[in-house]
């Protein structure tokens, strides 16, 4: 377990972050053999190196108790007063949800609609001040999360509010972009809608200059879980 | 239609634009950076050069079932909802768009990024069956709100300096004066999200469809490539001929390399994947969704075994940022949609011989050919419109004095055939000359090759100082 | 004695005859006997450049019939010489026996310093120049025939030079053939710039390996009245005294 220690703290140091409480709980209490948890750190600490350089925010590794807490504190720090979000696909979004309505914040829930509800529900959603939504991947060697749309969780979540907020589970943290395109399959790929997100929306169009959030959300915060029993 | 460039014009704007030194500074600023952001992408990427020959390899293979691809994209996209229209050319695909547009009653039109739309002139054929199209890419939407073409393929209003942006803002909204990049974009974005919540028809142009799949894919960085193709209920994809590669798994190798070279990011900020329009109970997406597949030229280019290869084009627009020659006059003076090195070449293609001009403004340095991401040999492929614009039957009018230096290549070329004659005019002229030679320099020069010396010396003909050892040996 | 063929190209016989003297010193001094290509007077690139295809194929042929495979065929110039080695592939490929030709004589052609370095393994000539000394690589040598750091090799081994740096300089002069004529105002635009980067290297003398970007910097150093001189590889690697 040495090891793994070693390698979260690296990740931690890399993005010179403190140390947060729980996380090495959660490493500890990991069963999985060393080598696995090893490589999935080494792949997550590239994700969070490469996000971070493309202007994205890491809000660290952490078990599926933590991230709740850290979603309310997270919609606090950017002085969110309405999050949106759907259904996870991992995550339980009710609870996140219900926690975020405790801390007194406003919820929007995006649920399948009729075409009568579908523009005041954007509307809802744009007004937002964060959307919030599980990505089925993430692209290691370019920071990149891979989210897939459908009626639960639609694509305006990660688009419409000025702020973002993904959760990827470790596993399905790759190393490139080829092995998510291989693990979605093709499939998986036409399904439904993919989007791969890296960064926050940016143009160079006046005079090369980077300008974050032109037309989507300006700020993307990642998280990423490590599943207790894992 | 388009106005049909000419050599004249050309000659004219790009000889206003050298000597525009503002619009130099921009676009050499713009360059530079361009150029060392990709410098340091492809250093810690030691893959590029294997993902470069996989891309170059898939996409030859690609236009060479190109038949097969586009019956396997079509079937594809039609199971899963889309409405198909192969469009012959730039007219019919206009036709089709704006007919659309008319049927669904579309008043907010808004369009992403496209330079295929821009090659159709869509906008003005929607504008004038009274429907406003709105540019929602921020270099596009500039240029638009200032009547104009972009200037490049990726960055298009790279001609334009945030001052000039600050005082197009202040003039068309009446907004206070600001330079700063940032409340340009904000005042952008606000303005444009309005306009995308109540947007009833969307137009995007494609950068990959994959026949596998009948998925299109879209690469971009501000997000209004996915508002544009999510927001309206009618969404239309337009796209070349040339965009289908095979499968799902050939897309890595492109997007590795494409974002590097376009803008040096590893990825852009956005790959949307889109297969069909929205699913019951979707809230994003739109209902019905057409693509729009149009040749315009480009199967005649595949006829051509050389020019063929120039349909590997991913426009990432690197070889305009390379290219010394676009670097001084910009892409307007090209009077083409599409300007630069690959421009020479496509222009003449899908516009016709009156482009045939574009492929000879070039010294065919090769530095586009040296950063291409897909391997284009664009020097090879100009050389080789040059020989089919002065074989056609349809000859270039150039001005004056080219024809007359062109002439007088010829001349050259002809007389070269004979060693010993124009080696003896060659000793003749150097006596004729010698006394008007300065310091070895010519100040002015007679005959087709006048222009030379309106901006320079020209070296004054001497003879053999050396005697050759051997006799002469007779050719065959 | 081995022997090499050398083709002096159309410029460097009517404008620069000193590097086709520099050329033929420098190759017998390693030993080699040199011939010249006098059957033909140009390679016909100006006229395949400008799209004269028929022209460009009456010189090519002349050229052909002039030279000799098996024996080295040696050209101070990379544009010729990629002419020469690749173009000739397009230009000739109607014509199967000109074609077989060309293809024949292709692995034998060399510009001078990839020949010297590549092919004799030489890096030292024996030769003295005292001057500041900027080189300017010639577009097609780079990126036609990948000659990249040969020139420097031999530059650097020359006795009592000072190599100045020379920014951008892999960037065109501007020539570009007859480019340089039908499109005056950019060639000019991209020489001034050229120049400039010149002159801030403190060089005495820019060196090129291609008689086009000599008579372009050369022109253009002239008009400007400047004093820095232009010279040929060969006539620096020729060169005994400061
Ligand atoms: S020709 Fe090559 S470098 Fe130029 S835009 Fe196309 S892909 Fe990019």
């Amino acid at each position: 377990m040495a090891e793994l220690h070693k390698i979260i703290a690296s990740v931690k140091d890399a993005l010179g972050v403190g140390a947060r409480s729980n996380s090495h709980d959660a490493a500890a209490s990991a069963p999985v053999p060393v080598a696995q948890s090893a490589h999935r750190a080494a792949l997550a600490s590239t994700f969070a190196r490469e996000l971070e350089a493309v202007g994205g925010k890491f809000l660290g590794i952490l078990t599926p108790d933590e991230v709740t807490n850290r979603i309310v504190t997270l919609a606090g720090e950017i002085g969110a007063k309405t999050v949106a979000l759907g259904q996870g696909a991992v995550s339980d979004m009710d609870a996140i949800g219900e926690a975020l309505e405790r801390a007194d914040f406003r919820i929007v829930r995006t649920i399948p609609v009729a075409d009568t509800e579908r523009a005041a529900m954007r509307e809802r959603v744009a007004n937002a001040d964060i959307g919030i939504a599980d990505a089925d991947f993430a692209i290691a060697s370019t920071g990149t999360v891979a989210v897939v749309s459908n009626g639960d969780r639609p694509s305006s979540l990660t688009l419409l509010p000025p702020a973002s907020l993904v959760i990827v589970q470790i596993d399905r943290v790759m190393a490139n972009l080829a092995a998510v395109l291989a693990e979605l399959g093709p499939e998986g790929v036409a399904a439904n809608r993919l989007t791969l997100i890296t960064g926050p929306s940016r143009t160079a169009d006046i005079e090369k200059r980077i300008v974050l959030g032109v037309h989507g959300p300006k700020s993307i915060h990642v998280i990423v879980v490590w599943p207790r029993d894992d | 239609m388009a106005e049909i460039p000419k050599a004249r014009d050309f000659f004219e704007s790009s000889r206003a634009a050298v000597s525009d030194h503002e619009l130099r500074r921009k676009l050499e600023s713009a360059s530079a950076r361009h150029l060392d952001h990709f410098a340091e992408v492809k250093a810690e990427f030691p893959a590029y050069d294997d993902e470069r020959d996989a891309a170059h390899r898939i996409k030859t293979g690609a236009i060479a079932h190109l038949d097969e691809l586009l019956i396997e994209l079509k079937s594809k996209l039609e199971a899963r909802g889309c409405k198909v229209f192969f469009a012959e050319d730039a007219a019919e695909a206009r036709g089709y768009i704006v007919e659309l547009a008319k049927g669904r009653g579309a008043k907010n039109v808004v369009k992403g990024k496209s330079m295929t739309t821009e090659e159709i002139e869509l906008n003005g054929a929607l504008e004038r069956a009274g429907i406003d199209a709105v540019e929602t890419d921020l270099g596009e939407y500039i240029v638009q709100l200032r009547g104009e073409r972009p200037s490049h393929i990726i960055t298009p209003a790279i001609h334009l300096s945030k001052e000039d942006i600050g005082q197009l803002f202040t003039d068309k909204f009446g907004i206070e004066y600001t330079a700063e990049p940032e409340k340009l974009t904000a005042e952008a974005r606000s303005r444009l999200r309005t306009i995308f919540l109540n947007a009833d028809f969307g137009v995007t142009g494609v950068n990959f469809a994959i026949a596998e799949t009948g998925t299109l894919v879209i690469v971009e960085n501000e997000g209004n490539g996915r508002l544009s193709s999510t927001m309206p209920e009618t969404f239309v994809a337009v796209m070349g001929i040339e965009k289908v590669i095979p499968r799902l798994e050939d897309l890595s190798h492109f997007l590795e390399i494409l974002a590097r070279t376009a803008t040096g990011q590893k990825l852009t900020t956005y790959t949307s994947f889109i297969t069909g329009p929205r699913r019951e109970g979707d809230l994003d997406g739109p209902r019905e969704m057409h693509v729009v597949i149009l040749d315009n030229g480009r199967s005649a280019m595949i006829a051509d075994p050389v020019i063929r290869e120039a349909l590997n084009c991913i426009r990432c627009g690197a070889c305009l940022n390379v290219c010394p020659i676009y670097r001084r006059i910009g892409g307007h003076a090209y009077r083409s949609v599409y300007p630069g090195p690959i421009g020479s070449i496509i222009s003449p293609n899908l516009f016709g011989s009156a482009a045939g001009y574009l492929p000879f403004a070039s010294t065919l340095c090769g530095a586009c050919k040296d950063i291409c991401p897909v391997k284009i040999d664009i020097p090879r492929i100009l050389l080789h419109l040059r020989w089919k614009e002065s074989a056609g039957e349809h000859r270039l009018k150039w001005p004056r004095a080219i024809e007359r230096a062109r002439r007088g290549a010829r001349r050259f070329a002809k007389m070269a055939r004979h060693p010993r004659t124009v080696r003896a005019l060659g000793k003749l002229a150097a006596m004729v000359l010698k006394p008007f030679a300065h310091n070895g320099y010519l100040r002015r020069i007679p005959g087709p090759f006048g222009n030379w010396t309106k901006y320079r010396d020209f070296p004054r003909p001497r003879p053999h100082q050396r005697p050759a050892p051997g006799p002469e040996r007779p050719p065959g | 004695m081995t022997e090499v063929q050398l083709f002096s190209t159309c410029l460097a016989e009517e404008f620069f005859p000193e590097v086709n003297d520099a050329a033929a010193t420098v190759l017998e001094r390693l030993r080699l006997k040199v011939t010249p290509v006098r059957g033909a007077f140009c390679c016909g690139q100006v006229a395949f450049n400008e799209g004269f295809r028929d022209e460009a194929l009456d010189l090519s042929r002349r050229f052909l019939n002039s030279v000799e495979p098996g024996i080295p065929i040696v050209v101070p110039s990379g544009s010729c010489t990629s002419m020469l080695k690749i173009f000739y592939g397009d230009l000739l490929a109607d014509d199967p026996a000109l074609s077989a030709k060309a293809m024949a004589i292709r692995p034998w052609v060399f510009e001078l310093s990839q020949f010297i370095v590549n092919v004799l393994k030489v890096k030292y000539i024996g030769a003295r120049y005292e001057r500041a000394v900027a080189y300017h690589p010639s577009c097609h040598l780079m990126r036609e025939l990948g000659v990249r750091d040969e020139p420097m090799t031999l530059l650097s081994a020359v006795a009592g030079i000072r190599i100045r740096e020379l920014r951008d300089r892999e960037e065109c002069c501007g020539f570009g053939g007859m480019f340089s004529v039908k499109f005056p105002h950019i060639s000019a635009s991209m020489l001034e710039d050229k120049l400039a980067r010149i002159r801030e290297s403190g060089a005495e003398v820019v060196v090129a390996n291609d008689c086009g970007c000599l008579m372009q910097i050369g022109g253009g150093l002239s008009r400007a009245g400047d004093k820095i001189e232009v010279r040929h590889l060969a006539e620096v690697l020729a060169a005994r005294q400061g």
